[in-house]
């Protein structure tokens, strides 16, 4: 029946199965009477087609995904969906994968799923990054108007990310700022959690619309709040006790991250509560959030082991220093001002005391 | 000093009770903000002992909140006198939009760097100071829409404001944190100036600020004719 040719086809248990599609509705904030729609979705004989395409970027997101243990996404996603275009993943190559790409265009406008991973190149008509004889620009100008829905995957498809960073030579941007006329859901994370690509994935599949998002563009039910506000060491950190160092005592009890640069108190994500691979996170590993699922990823987040961001010097080239010491040194100035000012209002006194003195003396 | 050759001085009422309110509700809202606000960037104390709870942070957050509530209330009156005070409290006074006024700009200039003697008789604020305590209350504004941001990351349109101002929470941050040495830097100068101008000056202006009254040179204010005194 219907449960054996799931199995046969999934080498998934019935009950496994479940366990996958229950575990994406509670990502998704979703009530128990969400899984069997979700199932009924994601096992309809017209699987959805994908489209991922790669810019630039370092696959990560890619690698990200593959590792996704639960719900079992590795053979989710290429069973269940028809993934018909992804450079890592597929076995066709040259003309014929670049042939396969526009047939799956044309045969499912409108009903496709676009995902991009990496930045948009714009710089010099974008001829930094081309795949196939095309630039980036192109290719997704091409594609993006002929999808139902797009998914930026990544910190480099959502804000530019890393490629972004000042100078930002090759004039990278995320898909949002070159696709303005429909809605690009914005998976953001250097890399995203698995689970909130596939939850949007699912969500889709299951409603035929998309998630609520954010004024950015991600998805509310995982990047709904801030690290901070549901961190495990956020105890820690009302209670004043902190890390000062890394290997420290504080360290090594657990204590907050805060003054060694955790970056959790400005980032959303759900980090805390979703864990990477169900196993762990940055924080719980003892290391700072490094902001990565916020817009302004590596300038305005480094350095990473400093609360804020460094002021650059307008004046020298290049030069950053800490906010924390243009302010002491502007009050420190302001300071030596003031007491300049009071000397010399003491001298003048002084001086025109003397003058008087002097001139009542010529009377006498 | 040497104009007022009467040797007379009038007391004039200037300030009122809304004003002082304003003004010391601000000072002490300001002080608590910039003292938890340092604290709250760097805290310098970790409390490495957990045999009693200090809740060291959460404290100083209450704090920080509290006062700027504080801050905000006494900002929307001085906001409401700017446009509905009486004729000292208002922002044409204080700001160099007419010659007398651009006049005693560069008055107050020269008195500061020692080149005039005289004092400029003026019942409300000296145009150079009226002008800076505006762009404090711009600077204040702006920490108000930070620390609104950051308090309520995920309110509405708390949010929609503050990704349009700021486009991320770390800017914010940035932004909250670097305009709180302007906060330093201005109550410096200005509690410097104000011993300054009690020596300097005749206005008694410190106690002025309790009073809501200055000393003004009976020459001068029988001069201007418009001036009411008490």
């Amino acid at each position: 029946m219907k449960e054996k040719e799931l199995h046969g086809k999934l080498s998934l248990s019935r009950r496994r199965f479940l366990k996958v599609c229950a575990s994406a509705a509670a990502a998704l904030g979703l009530g128990s009477e969400a899984v069997p729609k979700i199932a009924e979705a994601v096992t309809s004989p017209k699987r959805p087609p994908v489209i991922w395409l790669h810019f630039m970027e370092c696959t990560g997101c890619s690698e990200s995904l593959l590792r996704a243990d639960s719900p079992d996404l590795a053979t989710l996603i290429l069973d269940l969906v028809s993934l018909d275009y992804h450079e890592t993943l597929m076995a066709a190559a040259g003309h014929q994968a670049e042939k396969s790409l526009m047939d799956s265009v044309e045969a499912n406008a409108g009903k496709f799923v676009l995902v991009v991973e990496g930045a948009v190149c714009t710089g010099d008509g974008g001829v930094y990054c081309k795949v196939a004889g095309k630039t980036n620009l192109e290719t997704l100008e091409e594609i993006a108007p002929k999808a139902g829905a797009i998914i930026a995957v990544g910190t480099c498809a959502t804000f530019g990310g890393i490629q972004a960073a000042a100078p930002n030579p090759t004039g990278a941007v995320g898909v949002r700022d070159v696709i303005k006329n429909k809605p690009v859901v914005n998976i953001a994370g250097c890399p995203p959690s698995p689970n909130n690509f596939l939850s949007t994935v699912l969500y889709y599949l299951t409603y035929g619309r998309l998630p609520a998002l954010d004024e950015l563009g991600r998805p509310k039910f995982a990047y709904g709040r801030k690290i901070h506000d549901h961190c495990e060491r956020r105890p820690h950190f009302d209670e004043g006790r902190f890390v000062e160092s890394f290997g420290d005592e504080g360290h090594k009890a657990g204590y907050c991250l805060y003054k060694v640069g955790c970056k959790g108190p400005a980032t959303f994500a759900n980090c805390p509560v979703q864990r990477f691979c169900d196993v762990n996170w940055p924080v719980g590993a003892g290391h700072g959030c490094i902001g990565c699922t916020e817009p302004g990823f590596w300038d305005r987040m480094s350095p990473f082991y400093e609360h804020l961001p460094d002021v650059r010097i307008p004046a020298g080239d290049g030069i950053y220093v800490e906010a924390e010491k243009i302010g002491k040194w502007a009050v420190a100035g302001a300071a030596a001002a003031l007491a300049g000012h009071a000397a010399l209002g003491v001298g003048k006194k002084v001086l025109d005391s003397r003058k008087c003195s002097s001139d009542s003396g010529k009377e006498d | 000093m040497g104009a007022n050759a009467s040797g007379y001085y009038v007391r004039v009422p200037v300030w009122s009770v809304a004003l002082r309110l304003y003004h010391w509700t601000f000072a002490l809202s300001c002080i608590t903000l910039i003292l938890t606000g340092l604290y709250i960037n760097y805290p310098p104390i970790s409390t490495w002992a957990e045999f009693m709870p200090s809740f060291s942070m959460a404290t100083m957050r209450t704090w920080h909140f509290a006062a700027a509530f504080f801050f905000m209330s006494a900002l929307a009156v001085r906001f409401y006198l700017y446009l509905f005070g009486n004729r000292y409290e208002k922002i044409q006074d204080c700001t160099p939009v007419s010659v007398r006024n651009i006049k005693s700009l560069f008055h107050a200039i020269m008195f500061y760097l020692y080149m005039l003697k005289e004092h400029e008789a003026r019942p409300g604020h000296n145009v150079l100071a009226g002008t800076f305590y505006c762009f404090v209350v711009f600077i204040s504004l702006l920490m108000i829409v930070s620390g609104l941001y950051l308090m309520y990351p995920e309110t509405g349109w708390i949010q929609s404001m503050g990704n349009a101002i700021f486009g991320s929470q770390q800017m914010a941050r940035f932004i909250h944190y670097a305009m709180t040495w302007f906060f330093i830097f201005f109550t410096m100068i200005h509690v410097y100036l104000c011993i300054w101008n009690d020596i300097f000056g005749s206005e008694g202006i410190i106690s002025g600020i309790f009073s809501g009254r200055k000393m003004l040179p009976a020459d001068a204010v029988a001069k201007d004719g418009t001036i009411e005194t008490e």
